[in-house]
């Protein structure tokens, strides 16, 4: 008997102990990720699992009361329409499917109800990257409301285009993403975006029902802050790599290694007067901005054996100001 | 303009973003950089005139999708009357 209750009781310990390394397994991972992770506006509301979920997920509707001089300029900008662009951003994103995903041979992805967050995120990544906090099931009804979009306008079914036109403008680099959910870069050195909070220049209370903090962003005037879109070249963490911009490596390698200094924001932001208005090439104000042009013109006569020929020299001197190459993106 | 590399291999431009990754060449004007351009416009001859007067214009055109039909864009115009003494 003394043998059995020792045994049991060895067995208790050893059960403990398991049950102790299982937590510890289980626990191990979640904090290895980072302290306060579970505090960002996607753990506290979950994944969203509609459009309309992320929509409001992300809603910085709230915003405008106090700031709508800021909403003003921003609304003029692409970021207030980066999914729809002009139509063609959103188009776009179904070429990427038919001519990428579904023509991939390992992609998995042979219908639109295929598709998942990961495949998107080669375009979302910059144009959408609160769909990483969205389940696969709000993947597969973007793609699907791009795809109705188009049909509509192509049965002038003006009213279902206008629905969609509507739902994929709601879909938009906004308030909360740059001053929340991508205002830190450095997570594990400056903590994680907390669901209650603004980033900016001011530490304090913030007068809103939900995002009552105010905290300093310490890159919301510094160029990674744009960079982490406006990228390095290729986007390698993809399983698929893709590349759209290319102007953060241009301006690391090329602008700053030959004596610039100035931050993306100072340019687009501060001087050109725009503020959230960012703009690039087709603002007048950008466009003369970025490049000096000098058109020297020399009118000559030229001898052909016995002929005689008017002729034009013409040098062009273009000097680009800009903080990356012309064009990029 | 930066000329992206279809899936970072050979020397066949990509198009979409999908498929982009690296570049083949680069001829896009870079940061700080002042870039020359010089052409020679050569006329017909005319043995009946002592002075042409030409309307010179000269354009730098930005095309996107590497076309003038696909949303051209036209960023610094230059004009200026020559008049060439023969």
């Amino acid at each position: 008997m003394l043998t059995t209750k020792r045994s049991l009781g060895l067995l208790s310990c050893l059960v403990c102990v398991l049950s102790l390394s299982l937590l510890f397994l289980c626990a191990g991972p979640s904090q290895a990720a980072g302290i306060g992770k579970d505090g960002t506006i996607a753990a506290v509301k979950g994944k969203a699992t509609t459009l309309d979920e992320l929509i409001a997920m992300y809603d910085s509707s709230s915003c405008y009361g106090c700031h709508g001089d800021k909403h003003e300029e921003w609304s003029q900008s692409v970021h207030s329409r980066s999914v729809y662009g002009t139509g063609r951003t959103a188009a776009t994103f179904r070429t990427a499917f038919i001519n990428g995903f579904m023509d991939w041979a390992y992609s998995g992805v042979e219908s639109p109800e295929d598709v998942e967050v990961e495949h998107l995120m080669g375009c979302a990544k910059c144009h959408l990257p609160q769909l990483a906090d969205a389940t696969d099931a709000v993947a597969k009804e973007l793609v699907a409301t791009v795809f109705d979009w188009m049909d509509a306008y192509q049965n002038d079914d003006m009213e279902t285009f206008e629905k969609h036109q509507e739902t994929l403008l709601e879909l938009n680099i906004n308030c909360l993403v740059c001053h929340n959910r991508m205002a830190i870069t450095h997570k594990w050195t400056d903590g994680y975006p907390q669901d209650d909070t603004v980033y900016g220049y001011s530490e304090g209370f913030h007068p809103d029902d939900h995002f009552t903090e105010m905290k300093v962003s310490p890159i919301m005037d510094a160029s990674i802050l744009c960079g982490q879109c406006h990228g390095l070249g290729p986007n390698l963490e993809l399983d698929n790599p893709t590349q759209c911009a290319t102007a953060y490596g241009s301006y690391l390698w090329s602008y700053i290694a030959n004596g610039g200094d100035k931050t993306c924001q100072q340019c687009h932001m501060q001087e050109s007067g725009l503020g959230h208005n960012i703009q690039s090439y087709r603002s007048q104000t950008m466009a003369d901005k970025a490049i000096d042009w000098k058109v020297k013109v020399r009118p000559m006569v030229w001898r052909d054996a016995r002929t005689v020929h008017p002729k034009v020299m013409i040098d062009v001197a273009l000097t680009n100001n800009a903080g990356h190459g012309i064009p990029d993106g | 303009m930066p000329v992206p590399q279809k899936f970072a291999r050979g020397n066949e431009m990509g198009r979409g973003p999908y498929e982009k990754s690296g570049m083949v060449a680069d001829t896009a004007l870079h940061p700080l950089k002042t870039a020359k351009e010089h052409f020679e416009i050569v006329l017909d001859a005319d043995d009946d005139v002592e002075e042409r007067i030409l309307d010179l214009k000269v354009q730098l055109w930005y095309l996107p999708y590497g076309n003038m039909n696909s949303d051209p864009f036209l960023w610094k115009e230059y004009t200026e009357i020559v008049t060439i003494k023969l």
